[in-house]
């Protein structure tokens, strides 16, 4: 089994820039018979990415989730998952390779520095933080794609306004439809961060005698959890949209990235556990 | 094949001698019924504002191209029309032309889906008519698999082509839904009336249209069941459209920076479009500063177009690779309609079916008459097929091909004996 999950972690990466060249061609060109082809090579990577994260699961009998690389996998797959959905529901083209080239390069860096690990803090092993990790890895999920569908939303506006009519103008679907996958992408991942965050609060004290709420993962996502929830309510109230809600989109993504790399990399704390 | 066509259109004549030849739908079946008196037995008149084309198959060999253009400047007398003023086609060369012409890369305007419905509509006349035997009418089938091959297999009409579709076009790459937005349209002149029916095409939500004449903006509105603003009022209610086309022939501003600002304060920031395809301009090309206007002219809406125009130039090869591929098809059936092969196609066709029949019932009979079997059914078979191999072979000698052509064809169609193919032959 183990040597069967080295290949499948030589191959994912492979997989990942095959549909990516796929997606990348079909964006290019736009040829009718590319709709399906592509979406069979996002599903079979799709596929074996799960079939390897299961045999990793059962080989080394915890979750990938106790260190950066195992969860930078998860991430791919969260991400690559989360955009075949909205591709299948909303039948759009166009914005395809910009997204996945995110899970390629999480997969990349996880193929090139995860190790075996079989001896894991116990704590680790408990299913309470299996779900804790993946709806807070969903929610960021959430927010890159909802980060790139404010980016593209932005290509596009300037584009239309510059009278720059080339490929983007061509290919993107209109303004309207990028803001909406914006905004159904940064709600679904506001929904499953609040989901961690609540099992984090509920559960993390009583597991961990250390528990702060001073502690820097928690707060950086409280101020994530806080911007998006500003960012949906005024557009629920229709004060804010277009332009100014992708933008705080992407100031949300932006700020949960420093706030991930600032507690993981340089605060220690008992949330940090490589 | 004796197929005959003469073409006068935008390549070969100016506008005023194509206006001067053009038939109209009242005109053509008279002139069809002048052409089956000058011996023109089957055919195609085509006549648009870009092209008057008359296809047709002469009863005798001595009808040729100076008669058709006779024929035609007799019944449509004008001067200054030269020889030189029509293109000639012959045989493979004129159905060449007609799938080019319905395919639209022969058209003004590259893939212009406008020619291909005329096309179809003057195969309908023909037919109506009897104008059209049964070559025209295989010819006018190909016809149409060729335009409607070409409209889904190739881009060589997608896109805007004209300012007005693409303002329309540009719409749709701001808004997902134009039935949930409104429009107004200022100015009901030629390009603001064809820029609304666009939008009513699309299922604009609600269309509102000016005019400083307000009849004409009231004419307008009955046929696309818009609503009329009065024009010295317009400006107050600008806020209330998504869209705002404006197209009038007015010599200063009629929507300031200002207006635009106002009325996006009252909109609450909802985008607004607005085009502007006046010469000179109504909207104040400022407002394009303003977040969420996205304002367009016509110098814009023409790189639209030009970029349009370029992609569809680009698939010109692609359709007529389709068009080799038609013509191929429609030139093997045509020759499979010669006497020699089709007789002997007939007799084959007739003597697998006697062969197989005498194959599978000789055991019922003693073995010294199985051979009187055989001798039998190949008397039977030669003597249902002596008069019908007669009468080809004479009409080949004597008659017009196109004659000789339609009883082939018919008996070919009657008894389901087709040519085969190549690949089927080896």
């Amino acid at each position: 089994m183990i040597s069967g999950i080295h290949t499948i972690n030589i191959l994912l990466p492979i997989f990942y820039l095959a549909t990516l060249v796929v997606y990348f061609y079909d964006f290019l060109k736009e040829e009718k018979k590319l709709i399906n082809i592509k979406r069979v090579f996002l599903f079979i990577t799709l596929l074996l990415h799960l079939i390897y994260i299961v045999l990793r699961t059962i080989a080394f009998d915890h979750p990938p989730i106790t260190n950066v690389f195992e969860i930078f996998t998860i991430l791919a797959i969260t991400i690559s998952f989360s955009y075949f959905l909205v591709e299948l529901v909303s039948d759009i083209r166009g914005t395809g390779p910009f997204i996945i080239i995110l899970p390629l390069i999480f997969q990349l860096i996880s193929s090139l520095f995860i190790q075996d690990l079989t001896e894991v803090k116990e704590v680790l092993r408990n299913n309470l933080l299996g779900i804790h990790v993946i709806s807070a890895l969903l929610g960021y999920s959430g927010f890159t794609i909802s980060a790139v569908y404010g980016f593209l939303y932005l290509v596009l506006y300037k584009d239309i306004k510059l009278n720059k009519f080339g490929l983007i103008f061509n290919r993107l679907p209109n303004l309207e439809v990028l803001e909406r996958l914006s905004l159904y992408s940064a709600v679904i991942g506001f929904i499953t961060l609040t989901i961690a965050i609540v099992i984090g609060i509920i559960w993390l004290p009583i597991a961990f005698p250390n528990f702060s709420y001073l502690d820097p993962k928690l707060v950086g996502s409280t101020l994530v959890w806080l911007l998006y929830a500003a960012g949906i309510t005024s557009k629920i109230m229709g004060k804010w949209r277009g332009k100014k809600l992708v933008i705080l989109s992407i100031s949300g993504f932006i700020v949960a990235i420093i706030t991930t790399i600032l507690s993981n990399f340089l605060a220690q704390s008992f949330h940090s556990f490589y | 094949m004796n197929l005959i066509a003469i073409s006068i259109n935008h390549r070969t004549a100016p506008v005023d001698l194509r206006e001067a030849v053009y038939l109209k739908e009242d005109e053509i079946r008279p002139f069809i019924n002048l052409a089956k008196e000058h011996q023109i037995k089957e055919g195609l008149i085509l006549s648009t504002c870009n092209r008057t084309e008359i296809f047709g198959i002469p009863n005798s060999n001595e009808t040729n191209h100076e008669k058709f253009q006779n024929l035609l400047l007799n019944f449509k007398p004008t001067q200054n029309i030269t020889e030189q003023h029509f293109q000639k086609f012959v045989s493979r060369e004129a159905i060449k032309h007609l799938f080019c012409v319905a395919a639209g890369i022969d058209s003004l305007l590259i893939g212009d889906n406008q020619v291909f419905k005329q096309v179809k509509d003057s195969f309908q006349i023909a037919e109506e008519t009897q104008f059209a035997g049964y070559i025209m009418h295989r010819i006018f089938d190909a016809a149409i698999r060729t335009g409607k091959r070409a409209i889904s297999e190739t881009a060589i009409s997608e896109g805007a082509v004209t300012v007005s579709y693409a303002a329309v076009q540009l719409t749709e790459k701001i808004f997902s839904n134009l039935s949930k937005k409104s429009a107004l349209v200022i100015g009901t002149g030629e390009t603001g009336e064809i820029a609304a029916k666009h939008l009513s095409e699309k299922g604009i939500g609600s269309l509102a249209v000016t005019n400083r004449t307000q009849e004409k903006a009231e004419r307008l509105s009955e046929k696309l069941n818009a609503k009329v603003i009065p024009f010295t009022e317009f400006r107050e209610s600008i806020h209330r459209f998504d869209i705002i086309i404006s197209a009038t022939a007015s010599p200063e501003i009629l929507v300031s920076k200002d207006d635009v600002k106002n009325a996006l304060k009252k909109r609450g920031n909802n985008a607004m479009i607005l085009m502007d395809i006046a010469v000179p301009r109504d909207i104040d090309p400022e407002t394009k500063k303003i977040d969420y206007v996205f304002y367009h002219d016509l110098d814009s809406l023409n790189i639209i177009v030009e970029q349009n125009l370029m992609k569809r130039k680009s698939e010109i090869p692609k359709v007529e690779k389709i068009i080799e591929e038609e013509l191929d098809n429609f030139w093997e059936w045509y020759n499979s309609l010669q006497a020699a092969p089709a007789i002997k196609d007939l007799r084959d066709f007739f003597e697998e079916i006697r062969n197989e029949e005498v194959e599978k019932n000789k055991n019922k009979f003693v073995s010294e008459d199985q051979e009187k079997l055989d001798i039998v059914t190949k008397r039977i078979i030669n003597k249902i097929l002596h008069h019908p191999t007669i009468e080809l072979r004479k009409t080949d000698e004597t008659s017009a091909s196109a004659d000789t052509s339609t009883k082939i064809g018919i008996i070919r169609d009657l008894f389901g004996i087709y040519p085969k193919k190549n690949s089927e032959k080896d």
